[in-house]
């Protein structure tokens, strides 16, 4: 508790910067689901034949896991893409069910008695829903609000993944860290924010339930009080900023933050561009799908990476050659893969240390007499990448004595080391490995084709600034897969701030 | 000319008539009650008055015109409308449910609220104690009477009331007839009434109207119905009177 109260002490500034980004992302999106799920609602209600499939289209939408969701988003052309937008675009559409269920409810269950009285006294449709339905459906859809204000707020933090900032920051960089006290500098003011959120709508709902005008004044006044800040936070990021020259992206851990951080600085020391980045924004596909968007103009990929995942392509040949494939690849898509930076992240078959040496493992072929009784877990990735499981129990014909788990790949070493699994593939430069007491377990099948680190540009960007190209080109070869090691055990090992770090590592060359 | 005028009414719905040529007359100062068993036609009969329905063929005429070629919602504010007691909008207050009508027709505020307090004295309320409680502060009594006071807010010449003073006990119901009795009285408008509740007929109305399977079987002031030899009218009269 105090180390959390430390961190929150020492990271004020950037907290309160991500608490508003958070505030900010479940306002508007809460706003602008209600703007499109009240009329919905009204048209549902009045017109049940129009209304059950707009009701079954929300519940449909509503079913999409948020992350899956995210991933469609990236690709679309204006409500697509990285960043605040596509993540308004998620939370908005989450939003919509509720209210919408809520309005068809609160205006179903009027009296029709009273709606009879009202059209007979001479309403028109227009003044009926103004006079009477709405202010009597009213406590059901603020219902419905709070439900979608709550649940934003736990969505909000997945928002992250694409780059909207918010809470989930945190909770991200502490999964990549596996530093429970950054995920809960998280995870708790997200609790905190929904009870807060879910309070001050109940607050309104009364305030505007104490019958008497001014009352109402008073709610109207707390929610414009509410509202106002919010809107021009909201009006101040929507308006045109200035845009950065360069946009640097990386996947979502560790090593990929500290390279990422790498390219900022190194582009900032060694050009006069405005440079800005958008770490930590997820896997491999959201990244690559960023970049031929234009949402990033560099990342740090892997060849055997690219060459599998991104280019579907067959795996085989020397680091030479699948560099060059690679190279080729991206040229046909108008991106360029620059000079490979110096290590070969490969993928690394792991162990316990104690395991290893009581069934005597050293190499990945020596896993195959012992597999039965050994479960394996790994990352969503490698589960599905060409080079992933499947290819790898082929080639060392391993039968393990369950289907491997699945996890996130930042909490796998932890599980290894738990002994809830015994045999997992991490990378070959985690700073984890030597601190949780993992061996790597030599490839002498040759079955993982090289993964060397390149950042990859957009080769319209390398035209546009001749100098990023430069400076790209200046980092060939300089980070070395020990140096890599070293900078990701000062992040995941001693908790050390990526950015400093790499500044360390750079001002070391 | 009446105010209230059918003139050979036939309604359908789907292929079961439901009015079946109905022809009735309600002048001003008049009070008829419409009687007959559930599905009657009684609540059809009242809803082509203010053009909740058009009939499909023959004649309804309020004021002197065709009720089709009158706009629907300015018909409807020419007209009183008293329901049960659920008809009170619950989320306003006496003053607000009274003023309803009003405020559609655009009055001045301050003109609406010295109608809400003639109104509140002529149905036998306390203006000051009531005008701000809500409908559901109120007793059944003062519900009944603040639905009377709506419904004759802005004036109208035609008053239509469907069971306007159901669910009371039965000393507050005779409180409540008497006054309505003296009310008519005083401002002679042409009532139509549906209610189930005969002997609530006879104590209303000048005439009483018993509607049968979509037809008008009868139309007379009580006494001269009591006296029906219509078998019809009699069985009707006799689970009313045992």
């Amino acid at each position: 508790m105090s180390a959390l109260a430390a961190f929150l002490l020492s990271h004020r500034a950037e907290m309160a910067a991500r608490l508003g980004e958070h505030v900010v992302l479940v306002a508007v999106s809460t706003l602008i689901a209600a703007a499109i799920a009240i009329p919905a609602g009204i048209v549902a209600a009045r017109r049940p034949a129009l209304g059950r499939p707009l009701v079954g289209l929300a519940s449909l939408a509503q079913t999409i896991p948020s992350l899956a969701l995210f991933g469609f988003l990236i690709p679309l052309p204006v409500l697509g893409g990285i960043g605040t937008r596509t993540a308004l675009v998620a939370l908005t559409v989450y939003a919509v069910l509720p209210i919408v269920r809520t309005t068809v409810a609160g205006l179903q269950a009027i009296d029709r008695a009273v709606i009879d009285c009202a059209v007979a006294m001479g309403m028109t449709p227009g003044q009926l829903l103004r006079r009477v339905e709405l202010p009597l459906a009213f406590p059901s859809i603020l219902a419905g609000v709070r439900v979608a204000a709550v649940v934003g707020v736990g969505t909000a933090t997945i928002a992250s993944a694409i780059g909207a900032g918010g809470l989930g920051d945190y909770i991200f960089r502490g999964l990549a860290m596996v530093d429970p006290v950054v995920i809960l500098a998280g995870a708790l003011p997200a609790a905190l924010l929904a009870l807060v959120a879910d309070g001050a709508l109940a607050v309104v709902g009364r305030l505007a339930d104490q019958r008497q005008r001014a009352g109402r004044r008073r709610a109207l006044a707390v929610l414009a009080a509410v509202l106002a800040p919010v809107a021009a936070v909201a009006a101040w990021l929507g308006a045109p900023g200035v845009r950065a020259d360069v946009v640097v992206g990386s996947k979502n851990f560790t090593e990929q933050i500290l390279l990422g951080e790498i390219v900022a600085q190194t582009l900032e020391s060694r050009t006069e561009l405005r440079v800005e980045r958008r770490l930590n924004l997820g896997g491999t596909l959201v990244c690559d799908t960023a970049l031929r968007a234009g949402d990033i103009d560099v990342y740090v990929e892997y060849t055997g990476t690219a060459l599998t995942a991104i280019h579907r392509d067959e795996v085989g040949g020397d680091a030479a050659s699948v560099f060059a494939r690679v190279r080729e690849r991206y040229a046909d898509d108008g991106l360029t893969l620059l000079p490979r930076l110096g290590f070969n992240n490969t993928f690394a078959i792991l162990v316990r240390r104690d395991q290893a040496r009581a069934l005597g493992l050293t190499r990945v072929s020596d896993l195959a007499a012992h597999a039965a009784q050994l479960t394996a877990g790994f990352g969503y990735e490698f589960l599905e990448r060409p080079d992933g499981f499947a290819g790898l129990s082929r080639a060392y014909g391993l039968s393990f004595r369950t289907a491997p788990r699945v996890m996130d790949l930042t909490l796998i070493y932890r599980a290894l080391a738990a002994g809830e699994i015994d045999v997992t593939a991490g990378d070959a430069t985690s700073g984890l490995l030597e601190a949780l007491g993992l061996v790597h377990l030599e490839d002498d099948r040759g079955y993982f084709p090289p993964y060397d680190a390149a950042p990859v540009a957009r080769a319209a960007t390398l035209l546009r600034h001749p100098e990023v190209n430069e400076a790209l080109r200046w980092l060939e070869g300089r980070i070395s897969a020990e140096a890599m090691r070293r900078m990701n055990h000062a992040v995941d090992g001693l908790r050390r701030d990526p950015a400093a770090v790499a500044r360390e590592f750079l001002n070391g060359l | 000319m009446a105010d209230i005028e059918f003139d050979r009414v036939v309604v359908s719905r789907g292929s079961r008539r439901v009015l079946r040529g109905v022809s009735l007359a309600v002048a001003a100062g008049e009070t008829v009650a419409l009687v007959g068993r559930s599905g009657s036609g009684k609540t059809t009969l009242l809803r082509l008055v203010n053009r909740l329905l058009d009939p499909e063929s023959g004649r309804v005429t309020v004021l002197g015109r065709d009720t089709t070629a009158w706009d629907p919602y300015a018909l409807r504010r020419q007209i009183g409308y008293a329901i049960q007691e659920v008809g009170l909008f619950p989320h306003l207050t006496v003053a607000g449910n009274i003023a309803v009508v009003p405020r559609l027709l655009g009055w001045g505020e301050d003109r609406i609220r010295a109608r809400v307090e003639e109104l509140l004295a002529l149905v036998g309320l306390d203006a000051g104690e009531v005008r701000d409680r809500w409908p559901d502060e109120l007793s059944g009594g003062q519900r009944q009477r603040v639905g009377l006071a709506r419904a004759l807010a802005a004036d109208p010449r035609v008053l239509l009331m469907d069971e306007p003073f159901g669910a009371l006990d039965p000393i507050t119901r005779a409180d409540l007839h008497a006054e309505f009795r003296v009310l008519q009285d005083r401002l002679r408008r042409a009532v139509l009434l549906v209610t189930h509740d005969l002997s609530e007929a006879f104590a209303l109305a000048g005439r009483v109207a018993v509607l049968h399977d979509g037809e008008v079987i009868a139309c007379a002031p009580p006494d001269a119905l009591a006296a029906s030899d219509d078998p019809r009218v009699c069985a009707l009269v006799e689970t009313r009177f045992g």
